[in-house]
């Protein structure tokens, strides 16, 4: 999916001096300051940013296709989908389509390194020393035992707005989008919001 | 920023209008000031009303100068000369004896209850202060200098705004009424 490059709206590079030739190509007399002009259009663009922010709604931005896993779906399995579908967390679902909970790459870190505070690097670290590596740890287990839950889900009808200070406050990359009986709808992620922020659509 | 800081003056003075415009505004400002110039001879010797009065020349520079300025659309010409020409003639009415006090309470409140009632035209102030200080001719006619010369003079300006800002292709008026 080879979305437009987020970055800073190219809009908000007015010079003073585009300002001024601008005033000249338009007849007749301007009772503003360029300066005043300026403060003006920054306003606006502020506003047209808020504006569309919270009216966007996570249905607009979700991805309806989702990579999934069920409650017993056996962590090695669970393990090679995310690496062959290229994605770092998946929603676990019940047999009726409800999200029980997600499981990210955080949640193999620490069960890798159980009481400790887990990252890739000390994994690395952890498997390079005597203690050597843990994978044992996640034979024989499924998806139910180390999914992150409850899941802090959003509704199609939130707006982007909102769903940016969840991820904030929580420190999370993604959740899903559930319907009133808490069935998956799509998900959202960072990158969609990022997308949107940028003031462009999907390509 | 500072008080220091704030004198210096951060902006850019607009750009210098082309040179078409500078002969529609002459052409306009001649046009209009004409007009309410003929109609004044013709009241003054037929009934002994005056209609010219200093504050239709700063008018001229705004509507016949400026006409997309916010401050030169018809609600604010009309408005503003109206409002202010009732505000000075109340003020000289108030204060008969006291010109500097008069003058400077008319001005103020002309510019206030311009604001207030979103009608903001710099020659309005000079309506309302020639209600103070145009002498008896202006004070003899109490209430009705808001309509003969102010309202009248403003409305024939206007008129001949109406008409000769139109003519240009790259000229239009008003950009609202009210």
């Amino acid at each position: 999916m080879p979305g437009p490059a987020a970055g800073n709206a190219p809009g908000l590079e007015v010079s003073d001096d585009d300002i001024y030739q601008a005033m000249r190509e338009i007849k007749g007399y301007l009772d503003i300051t360029p300066g005043d002009f300026k403060e003006l259009y920054l306003k606006a663009l502020e506003h047209a940013q808020r504006r569309m922010l919270g009216s966007r709604k996570a249905r607009e931005v979700m991805s309806a296709k989702v990579v999934t896993v069920s409650l017993s779906t056996p962590l090695r399995e669970v393990a090679e989908i995310m690496a062959t579908q290229g994605v770092s967390g998946v929603p676990v679902l019940d047999g009726e389509g409800v999200v029980r909970g997600v499981i990210s790459e955080k949640d193999f870190l620490g069960l890798m390194q159980e009481g400790r505070k887990s990252s890739f690097m000390s994994v690395v670290a952890g498997c390079l020393s005597a203690s050597g590596c843990l994978v044992s740890q996640l034979l024989g287990k499924t998806a139910c035992d180390i999914m992150s839950s409850p899941v802090r889900s959003v509704r199609p009808d939130d707006s982007v707005a909102r769903i940016a200070e969840i991820f904030t406050a929580r420190g999370i990359n993604r959740a899903p989008v559930v319907d009133e009986q808490g069935r998956l709808l799509g998900i959202v992620t960072r990158s969609d919001l990022l997308r949107h922020q940028a003031g462009s659509g999907r390509a | 920023m500072n008080w220091r800081g704030k004198l210096k003056g951060a902006g850019q003075s607009p750009p210098r209008v082309g040179l078409e415009e500078i002969v529609w505004s002459w052409l306009g400002a001649f046009l209009g000031m004409g007009a309410v110039g003929l109609i004044h001879a013709w009241m003054l010797s037929g009934l002994g009303l005056s209609l010219l009065i200093g504050s239709f020349g700063a008018s001229a520079v705004l509507i016949y100068g400026a006409p997309k300025s916010p401050l030169a659309q018809p609600r604010n010409l009309m408005g503003g000369h109206l409002l202010s020409a009732l505000v000075g003639v109340a003020v000289c009415r108030l204060l008969p004896e006291q010109a500097p006090l008069a003058g400077a309470l008319a001005v103020a409140t002309a510019i206030a209850v311009m604001h207030l009632t979103r009608t903001l035209h710099p020659p309005g102030g000079a309506t309302a202060l020639i209600a103070v200080i145009g002498g008896d001719a202006v004070r003899g006619l109490g209430f009705v200098y808001a309509l003969v010369p102010v309202g009248l003079g403003a409305a024939v300006m206007l008129l001949v705004a109406l008409i000769f800002n139109n003519l240009p292709k790259g000229r239009r008026y008003p950009e609202f009424w009210y």
